[in-house]
C-alpha cells in the first residue's frame, strides 16, 4: 500500500511539472518575473506533495486535491451584478477585483481612495529592489508546498502600495472571484503584496467567492508593514462548496507595528488557512481572531505560525469553531519566541463548540520558546452547550430549539463582534450564522 | 530508594555525576551486530519456547521495513545499530539461592545506587528486582508475595514458567510493529520485570525494580510487563542510574500494564540515567522507552508518574488506552533537562469506553543548553461518549539558551466530550528571588523552593522515598545552572 502512496504522490508531482511547462510557454508569464518562476518551481520539487503523516498535514488529508488533474485556463464569467452583490457597503468605490487571480480594472472601482494608495502590477514592482529581495527571500525559505506552487506560477500579481504617513480612509476591498468550470477542474494562483511604509495606516476587507464550483483557489497575500505602521483586516471565506480553498497570509512586521487579522470561515471541501507572521522588530503587535462554522462534510483547517523574532513583541489570538453534521475543524497553530527575543508576551486560545458525533474537532496549538523571560500562554478546549445555561433559558420560556439557537450563535458571535467593519460584521450574521439555524 | 544514608553535605559536594562507576565484573557479551541469528541466539540463551522465537522474528521482520522516527523534536546523529551488542549478562553462575552467592562486586554497586537489596535491609519495605544490564540477578520479597499469590519475578523465569500469561498478554498492549523501538525491543529484549496480580488484592507492598546499564556499548532492551486483575490494586516503583560512559549507550525499554474490572495500576518512575558531559554535550544514554497501559476493564485505572532527570535523550509517552467503561487515565510528570540534554515525552490518552476520564499534569523545566518539549496526544474516539480530559502542561526556563516546547495534539470525534487543555511558559524572575533573600533565605534554598513549587502537583504522587529522592535530584541538577 506504501508503494501505491508513493507512486500517487510522484505522480502528481510529475503531472504539476507538466503544467508548470504549458504554463511557461503558454500563458507566457512576463519575463521579469521568469527566474522566479523557475526558482519557485525547484523549491517545489524539493519540498514534493505532502504525504499522509506529514507533520505540517496532520489534520489534512491533500490525497484527493494532489490527486486531481488541473487546467489552468476557467470558463466561467462574471457579471457586474455578481461583483456588486458581494461589495460591503463600506467599501462601494474602494474595491479592487480579481477574477481568477487577474485584476479587472473594468470591474474594479477605487475612486475614493486613489489618491492614498498605487497599484502596480507585480511584474512592474519587481523592478524596485527590495519587493525583489522580498520574493527571492520567501521563495528560498518557503515551507508551505502549495505557497511554492503559487510563486512558481506567479504572472499576474499586484502589489498595493500605500507610502509613508499615508492614511487610508476608507477601507479597501479585495474580491477574489473563481469562476470555476461547469465540468473538469481549474485552478487558480492569485497573489497580492501589500507594502506600508512607515507610520502608513490602511484597512482591508478581503473576500473570496465563486462563481461555480470545481476550482481550486491557491492564494498568496503578503503584507509588509513598516515601522509604526497599522493594519487592520478582515478576511471572509465563502467558496463554493465543492472548491478547494488553499490559502497563505504571510506578515512582516516592523518596529512598533501593529496588525489585527479577523479570518471568518464558511468552509467547503477544504479550506486551508496558512498565517505566517514574523514579528521582527521591538514593540510589533499582532491581534488574530478567528470563525468557523461548518456543516455537513465542511473541512476547514488554520495553519498558524506566529514568529516572534525581537524583544517586546505581543501576539494574541482566539479560535472559535463550530462543528455539526460530518464536518471537520482544525487548528494547528505554534508560537516561535527565537532566542533574545524577552519580554515577549503571547496567548492563544482555542473553542471548539461540537453539535454532532460524527464531526471532528482537532487542536495542535504548540509553543516553541528559546527565552527565559517571556510570558506565553496557550488553552484549548473542546465541549458542547452548557446544560445549564440552556436550561436557564428555557426557565425564561424559551422553547429548546431557541435557546440552542442562541447560544451557538453567541458563541461565534463573540470573534464577528470583533471585526471593525459594520458591514462585514452584519453580512455575517446574516449569513455565517444562517448556517446554525435549523 | 535509600539514598538518605549519605550526608547531604556529601551529596551537594559531588555535583558530578555521583553514580559514575563501572562495575568490573567479566560479562558475556555477543559480538555486536543484529541478524536473525543473533534473535535465534538470545533466545536458545534463554531457553525460551517457540512462541516466543515467533514473536521476535515478526517483529525483527516487522523492524527490518521501518525508519527511525524524525518527527520527535531532538536531534542526534543516526544510529548504527549494526555497532551494538544485543545481550549481555553476568557471566552465568548456578542459581543463587540467597544473597550471600552474588558476586559481592555487584552488591557493592547497589549499595552505592542506596538500593535497600540485602534482604536485612528490607524493613524500607520495598520489594527488589535487580536488573543489572540485562539479567535480574536477585529478586527480593518474592516469597512474601508468593503468599498472597502475587508473581513477581523476572520475565525470562515467566516465559518458561507462566508461558500461557506471556503469550496471551505480551504484545496486547504495545504491538510489535507498533514503533521503531518497540519491533527492535521486541525482537531482542533480553531481560525485564513480570508482574501479575492476582483477583481481589491489594499488594501488600511497592514493588520496585532498579536498572542499571553497566557494559559499556551495550544495549539494554527491557520488557515490563504487569497485570493488574479484577479488583486488585498494585503500585510499581521503576529507577534508574548508569555509569559514565563517552559514547551514547541506547535503552529501548518496552513496558505493558494491563488493567482487568475495577484494578489499579499506579507506576512510579525515577529517572536519572547518565545524561552526557554537562560542558560538551559528549556521551549519555539515548532512552527511546514505549509505555503503554490498556484499561480493559471496566472502573479501571493506571496511572503513570514519571520524574525525567537525566539521559541525553529522552524519548517517552507513557499512555493510556481507555477501553473499559468509566476507566481512568492520570499522566504526571516532572521533566528536567541541563547541559545539553534533549527531552520529547508527554502522553497519550485515547479515550475509547464511555465516561472515560483522563488527566494530565506536566512540568518541564530547562536549563543550560537544553531542549524540553512536552507532546500529548487526547484522542476521543467516537464511541466515547461522555468523555473527559483536563491538561495542564507548563514550563520553567532557566537560562536563556534553554528552549522549552509544547506540542498538544486534541482529537475529538464526539459531541458530548469535554476537553481542556492549558499551557504556560515562565521563568524564576529575580523578584521571586529577591523576595526570598529579603526574607533571609539563600538564594538555593530559593530556587528549590520555587522548583518544589512548581513541581509539587507532581511529587505529592509520588510514594515517599522517591518523593524526597526526586527534589533532591532537582535541587542538585539546577545546582550550577541558576542565578
Amino acid at each position: 500500500m506504501t508503494t501505491t502512496l508513493i507512486d500517487a504522490a510522484e505522480q502528481a508531482e510529475a503531472a504539476l511539472l507538466i503544467l508548470h511547462k504549458k504554463f511557461m510557454s503558454g500563458n507566457r508569464p512576463p519575463d521579469a518575473l521568469a527566474p522566479l518562476n523557475e526558482a519557485a518551481l525547484k523549491h517545489f520539487e524539493l519540498l514534493k506533495f505532502p504525504h499522509r503523516k506529514h507533520e505540517m498535514y496532520t489534520f489534512v488529508n491533500t490525497k484527493d486535491l494532489v490527486a486531481t488533474a488541473f487546467a489552468l485556463t476557467a470558463e466561467g464569467s462574471v457579471t457586474e451584478d455578481f461583483i456588486k452583490s458581494h461589495v460591503f457597503p463600506e467599501c462601494e468605490s474602494s474595491y479592487l477585483v480579481f477574477v481568477d487571480g487577474v485584476l479587472k480594472g473594468d470591474l474594479s472601482d477605487f475612486s475614493a481612495i486613489e489618491s492614498a494608495i498605487a497599484i502596480v502590477p507585480i511584474e512592474e514592482a519587481v523592478g524596485q529592489a527590495d519587493i525583489k529581495e522580498h520574493l527571492v527571500d520567501t521563495i528560498e525559505k518557503e515551507n508551505d508546498v502549495f505557497a511554492s506552487i503559487n510563486s512558481a506560477f506567479l504572472g499576474e500579481g499586484t502589489l498595493i502600495d500605500v507610502s509613508a504617513k499615508k492614511q487610508v480612509t476608507s477601507p479597501l476591498q479585495i474580491l477574489h472571484v473563481s469562476t470555476g468550470t461547469p465540468s473538469g477542474k481549474v485552478t487558480s494562483h492569485p497573489r497580492v503584496l501589500v507594502r506600508l511604509g512607515e507610520m502608513a495606516e490602511l484597512k482591508m476587507i478581503v473576500k473570496y467567492v465563486g462563481v461555480q464550483g470545481n476550482y481550486f483557489v491557491n492564494s498568496v497575500m503578503d503584507l509588509l508593514v513598516g515601522e509604526q505602521a497599522g493594519v487592520t483586516f478582515a478576511q471572509v471565506q465563502e467558496d463554493a462548496t465543492d472548491a478547494w480553498h488553499f490559502s497563505k497570509t504571510r506578515v512582516l512586521q516592523g518596529r512598533n507595528s501593529r496588525v489585527k487579522a479577523v479570518n471568518a470561515f464558511f468552509g467547503n471541501k477544504l479550506t486551508r488557512h496558512h498565517f505566517e507572521a514574523h514579528l521582527k522588530d521591538v514593540g510589533a503587535e499582532l491581534t488574530l481572531n478567528n470563525v468557523s462554522v461548518l456543516n455537513e462534510q465542511e473541512q476547514a483547517h488554520h495553519f498558524v505560525r506566529i514568529h516572534h523574532e525581537s524583544p517586546h513583541t505581543r501576539s494574541g489570538q482566539k479560535f472559535k469553531n463550530i462543528v455539526n453534521d460530518k464536518s471537520r475543524s482544525s487548528v494547528d497553530g505554534t508560537v516561535i519566541v527565537n532566542q533574545g527575543a524577552q519580554q515577549t508576551f503571547s496567548d492563544q486560545l482555542i473553542n471548539n463548540l461540537m453539535l454532532s458525533d460524527d464531526a471532528h474537532a482537532d487542536n495542535k496549538p504548540n509553543l516553541m520558546i528559546f527565552a527565559d523571560d517571556v510570558k506565553c500562554t496557550h488553552g484549548a478546549t473542546v465541549g458542547q452547550l452548557d446544560e445549564n445555561q440552556l436550561f436557564y433559558l428555557k426557565t425564561r420560556g424559551l422553547s429548546e430549539k431557541v435557546a440552542k439557537e442562541l447560544l451557538t450563535k453567541s458563541f461565534a458571535e463573540s470573534i464577528i463582534q470583533t471585526i471593525d467593519f459594520p458591514g462585514v460584521v452584519q453580512y455575517l450574521e446574516n449569513t455565517l450564522l444562517k448556517k446554525l439555524e435549523n | 530508594m535509600k539514598t538518605t544514608e549519605k550526608s547531604v553535605s556529601d551529596v551537594l559536594d559531588d555535583k558530578k555525576y555521583k553514580y559514575g562507576f563501572q562495575t568490573l565484573i567479566e560479562a558475556d557479551t555477543f559480538a555486536k551486530g543484529l541478524n536473525e541469528d543473533v534473535i535465534r541466539a538470545i533466545s536458545k540463551k534463554k531457553n525460551e519456547p517457540q512462541f516466543m522465537l515467533d514473536f521476535r522474528l515478526k517483529a525483527y521482520k516487522k523492524w527490518l521495513t521501518m525508519k527511525q522516527p524524525e518527527w520527535p523534536n531532538v536531534h542526534y546523529p543516526p544510529i548504527d545499530f549494526q555497532d551494538v551488542s544485543y545481550y549481555s549478562a553476568p557471566k552465568p553462575k548456578k542459581k543463587l539461592e540467597s544473597l550471600d552467592e552474588v558476586d559481592p562486586e555487584l552488591l557493592r554497586t547497589f549499595e552505592k545506587l542506596g538500593i535497600p537489596l540485602d534482604e536485612q535491609k528490607k524493613l524500607s519495605n520495598v520489594a527488589v528486582d535487580a536488573v543489572f544490564d540485562s539479567v535480574s540477578v536477585a529478586t527480593t520479597h518474592k516469597k512474601k508475595l508468593m503468599e498472597v499469590g502475587i508473581i513477581f519475578c523476572p520475565i525470562s523465569e515467566a516465559v518458561q514458567e507462566y508461558p500461557e500469561l506471556i503469550e496471551q498478554y505480551m504484545g496486547s498492549v504495545v504491538p510489535v510493529g507498533d514503533n521503531f523501538y518497540a519491533a527492535l525491543n521486541s525482537a531482542v529484549f533480553t531481560d525485564g520485570s513480570f508482574v501479575y496480580i492476582p483477583p481481589d488484592t491489594i499488594s501488600p507492598m511497592d514493588i520496585s525494580t532498579y536498572f542499571r546499564i553497566n557494559t559499556e556499548e551495550t544495549g539494554q532492551f527491557e520488557r515490563t510487563l504487569i497485570i493488574c486483575a479484577e479488583n486488585s490494586y498494585v503500585s510499581y516503583l521503576e529507577g534508574c542510574t548508569a555509569p559514565q560512559f563517552d559514547t551514547n549507550q541506547l535503552h529501548a525499554a518496552v513496558v505493558e500494564l494491563v488493567t482487568m474490572d475495577n484494578a489499579e495500576i499506579k507506576y512510579s518512575t525515577v529517572q536519572n540515567w547518565y545524561a552526557g558531559d554537562m560542558e560538551t554535550g559528549k556521551g549519555g544514554i539515548y532512552n527511546f522507552v514505549t509505555k503503554r497501559g490498556k484499561c480493559v476493564g471496566k472502573n479501571s485505572k493506571i496511572s503513570w508518574t514519571q520524574v525525567e532527570t537525566g539521559s541525553a535523550i529522552t524519548w517517552k509517552y507513557p499512555s493510556c488506552i481507555l477501553q473499559g467503561d468509566n476507566s481512568v487515565g492520570e499522566f504526571y510528570s516532572v521533566a528536567l533537562t541541563n547541559g545539553y540534554m534533549q527531552a520529547d515525552t508527554g502522553t497519550k490518552m485515547i479515550h475509547i469506553g464511555k465516561n472515560t476520564r483522563s488527566s494530565i499534569i506536566s512540568k518541564g523545566i530547562s536549563a543550560d543548553h537544553s531542549s524540553n518539549s512536552y507532546r500529548g496526544q487526547v484522542k476521543v474516539n467516537k464511541g466515547a461518549a461522555n468523555a473527559r480530559n483536563y491538561s495542564q502542561c507548563d514550563s520553567m526556563l532557566v537560562g536563556d539558551k534553554c528552549s522549552a516546547h509544547t506540542f498538544p495534539y486534541i482529537e475529538s470525534a464526539n459531541s458530548s466530550v469535554q476537553l481542556e487543555h492549558e499551557a504556560s511558559t515562565s521563568k524564576i524572575s529575580e523578584e521571586q528571588l529577591f523576595y526570598f533573600e529579603q526574607r533571609g533565605i539563600s538564594r538555593e534554598n530559593a530556587i528549590t523552593a520555587v522548583i518544589n513549587g512548581f513541581c509539587k502537583e507532581v511529587f505529592k504522587q509520588l510514594p515517599m522515598e522517591f518523593a524526597v529522592e526526586a527534589q533532591k535530584l532537582l535541587t542538585l541538577k539546577l545546582e550550577n545552572s541558576v542565578g
